[in-house]
């Protein structure tokens, strides 16, 4: 590494150490708490993976499974970032610009930045490493193998990130963009539906081909000699590296500002208009006028309609093979199919309308605290802007289904309704919390999120579920009892529950913001560091 | 000597949708020169200065910055221009010597140079007294400060400044000022885009004026003088700034 590569990387420690006595001290112990429990869950499976790998097995059978495994590997290193719509850490490039930095050296430390989007795959693949190492009849040198598939994986993140990023930039396109991701997740199903599957069974059969980067490299990794196998994993790392370069070179000569101004700003449409004027006939001011602010706010927000419009397409694709299944279990999850896309596009918007509420426009936080206005009122706005976005993406995902002609019955109609407004009253109430201890600055003009996917299966494993627990025990009751009486009663309960929650955390988040306003306006005022992440 | 000029450009265009933001820019600013570039709010000022700065590619056009192409020789060209950006630029997170040592390094200085020179420049902007203050709890003054302190630090010999008196407090104005009269005198070039044109009008050899992305104005400041006008004056004729403003009724 070169002087001005540890110049980046010397600030970046300096940037965490001096913020590090600034940050929120039980928003920065729970963060360390999610951290731990979902890499340690994925160190037990890397120890698992090494117990697996490290016994002296059939070569073929190992080949296949190894094979097999790389395969997943690679799928979530490149797919979770763009299911989760996060970027991970990376380059705050903008800044960097400016200064007499060869290219290649940015372009090492934001291939180095990739690690940040898939720290599981890492840890996983150690224990994949440290497996064969142990294992006696593979020679001390074959784990190596697992570098330059290491280095395949980063250098086409890195690529497929700046494509990403670019394609995000652009207004229409964006959502364009989104439609197509949906497209090549619907692939597969499609395949099925029209007769093809045989054709989809060969392809995902020859997953172990040998001249595919996975495969190349569990026969390396295994301590085969053949040459062959050594120049397509190089090959293909080679290849990579190339792809990641070029889109990097891509993305420096890339205007963000251009390409902004391209769509200029149009009158909304009369439906529009009206959508973002209901709140005004409906509430008198200040409610009126802060819920129509934020419904204008959020709606220009890229990030935000990237995340809605992917709710209701992406996420109904995704969760689309489990649609058809008639077996137990994956059964009673096609019974629910509908509710649960709808959970899924909760989770999407869990950034936008719940988690971080002030963040998106941090300018109209500070306006906020010398408007004569409660803050109550201005969070009771914002709950009831989450709300409304909600049952609009519900009913988006309603019509979908209806356009698609998937069974959709009255009853599910309710259901779906029913248990997502129950958990986004217990998402709300946590999220007016950690909107006001734990305030963060967030760019709206920035599609994908610079977090790292797993914080975000974190709070999938942890906060969601816990959210949940309402809404679950509602199904156990109807699961116990057989009758949709008992579900609802349930339910009813739960939202009866979860409005003293919500009473609760409201005034507990009112009085925290009205104590630290002056560190949460200070909070949002923060720019950005060398790494974005 | 047949020096290059430090910056020569020609026909500059950039295009933002069906908006021409600069519109067929072309000027030449002479070595050891202090140049003001004006124009009322969205003239394409800063347009211009990021396009400079390699921050924004221009549409079509050519960019020479001390007789070196940009984009082709960029890093080059970065290392003897000396930069203070628009605050967005600036890192939240470090504190005024960091930041100063950091960009002493981005231009390859040595780190004990950086250092050294960092603490030198602080005090010289008499910021010393908040060398631990990280720059997000800087004052907008400050900021300038800090920004100009770091511009200083591979003493470059072209300095692009986007309004480096915004904000900043007239004991600060004078030490800037003074600072960057003596690296004229050193034979450095200074082009500032600026709103203060009392500024402008005391410190700069030559003025061009900017409006709606084209040129309206490029003189040297001696022949701007020669008439009645003051440099407000031509300003407010040449950008058709000169509107009645009724008064609202309800006002």
């Amino acid at each position: 590494m070169n002087g001005q590569a540890r110049a980046i990387v010397w600030a970046q420690v300096r940037t965490m150490l001096n913020y590090f006595p600034k940050s929120n001290k039980s928003g920065l112990v729970f963060g360390i708490a999610v951290g731990a429990l979902w890499y340690g869950l994925w160190s037990v499976f890397a120890f698992a993976a090494m117990t697996v790998l490290s016994e002296p097995g059939d070569p073929k059978a190992m080949t296949l499974i190894l094979s097999g495994g790389l395969l997943l590997v690679f799928l979530y290193w490149q797919v979770i970032p763009v299911l989760m719509a996060t970027a991970g850490a990376s380059l705050e490039i903008r800044k960097l610009r400016v200064y007499p930095i060869p290219h290649a050296q940015l372009f090492l430390i934001e291939v180095m930045l990739r690690i940040t989007s898939s720290v599981e795959m890492l840890i996983l693949l150690i224990g994949v490493g440290a497996g064969l190492a142990l294992n006696p009849r593979i020679p001390f040198w074959a784990p190596l193998a697992l570098v330059p598939f290491i280095v395949f994986n980063l250098c086409f993140a890195a690529g497929t990130r700046e494509i990403l990023t670019r394609i995000f930039a652009r207004k229409r396109i964006r959502e364009a963009a989104v439609f197509l991701l949906v497209l090549c997740g619907a692939l597969p199903q499609l395949l099925i539906m029209s007769g093809e599957h045989s054709r989809l069974e060969t392809f995902v059969r020859s997953y172990n081909a040998p001249w595919t980067p996975w495969s190349a490299t569990a026969l390396v990794a295994q301590g085969g000699t053949a040459l062959v196998n050594v120049f397509v994993l190089l090959g293909w790392t080679t290849l990579a590296y190339l792809f990641g370069r070029w889109q990097f070179e891509r993305s420096l000569s890339f205007d963000a500002d251009a390409e902004r101004a391209t769509t200029t700003a149009r009158n909304p449409g009369a439906l529009a208009s009206a959508l973002m004027r209901w709140p005004s006939a409906l509430f008198a001011d200040p409610m009126g006028a802060l819920v129509e602010k934020e419904i204008r706010s959020l709606s220009r927000a890229p990030r935000f309609r990237l995340v809605f419009v992917m709710g209701f397409t992406f996420g109904l694709v995704i969760w689309l093979p489990i649609a058809g299944r008639g077996e137990a279990g994956i059964g009673m999850m096609s019974q629910n199919y509908l509710t649960l896309v709808c959970v899924y596009a909760l989770l999407l918007l869990g950034d936008v309308c719940f988690w971080n509420t002030f963040g998106f426009d941090r300018r109209a936080a500070q306006f906020y605290f010398v408007a004569p206005v409660r803050f109550g009122t201005v969070l009771l706005a914002k709950n009831v802007t989450a709300l409304f976005f909600v049952l609009l993406e519900i009913t988006a995902i309603i019509a979908v289904c209806a356009l698609l002609r998937m069974p959709v019955t009255g009853l599910k109609l309710l259901e779906a309704y029913s248990v997502t407004l129950v958990i986004s009253l217990y998402l709300v109430s946590v999220g007016n919390l950690t909107s006001t201890r734990n305030p963060r600055p967030v760019n709206p003009e920035k599609s994908m999120r610079s977090g790292g996917a797993g914080q975000m299966q974190a709070l999938l494993v942890l906060v969601y579920p816990v959210a949940g627990i309402p809404v679950f025990l509602a199904y156990a009751a109807r699961y116990a009892f057989e009758s949709e009486l008992a579900f609802f009663l349930v339910l009813a309960i739960a939202s009866a529950i979860g409005a003293v929650v919500y009473w609760v955390s409201m005034e507990s988040a009112v009085a925290a913001a009205e104590r630290k306003r002056e560190e949460i306006v200070d909070r949002l005022s923060q720019g950005d560091g060398l790494i974005q992440g | 000597m047949d020096q290059a000029p430090a910056i020569a450009v020609r026909e500059l265009r950039k295009v933002y949708g069906a908006k021409a933001a600069v519109d067929g820019l072309t000027l030449t600013v002479p070595q050891g020169c202090f140049f003001g570039f004006l124009g009322p709010n969205g003239a394409g000022k800063t347009t211009t200065i990021r396009m400079l700065m390699g921050l924004a590619p221009p549409t079509s056009g050519e960019i020479e910055l001390l007789g070196l192409r940009m984009p082709s020789h960029a890093v080059e060209i970065k290392k003897q221009i000396g930069l203070v950006p628009d605050e967005t630029l600036l890192f939240d997170h470090l504190t005024g010597l960091e930041f100063i040592e950091f960009v002493g390094r981005m231009y390859a200085l040595d780190r004990k140079v950086a250092r050294d020179r960092a603490r030198e420049l602080l005090a010289l902007f008499e910021l010393s007294g908040s060398e631990r203050k990280l720059i997000g709890e800087y004052s907008k003054g400050m900021r300038k400060r800090v920004a100009m302190a770091a511009a200083l630090i591979h003493r470059p010999k072209l300095f692009l400044m986007d309004e480096p008196f915004e904000g900043v407090d007239a004991v600060g104005a004078r030490l800037m000022k003074e600072i960057l009269l003596d690296q004229v005198r050193h034979g450095a070039t200074i082009f500032l885009t600026s709103h203060v044109l009392e500024v402008v009008e005391r410190l700069c050899d030559r003025v061009a004026i900017i409006n709606d992305g084209r040129l309206v104005i490029d003189e040297s400041m001696s022949a701007l003088r020669s008439g009645s006008e003051t440099l407000e004056d031509i300003f407010v004729r040449v950008v058709g700034a000169e509107r009645h403003t009724e008064m609202l009724d309800w006002l």
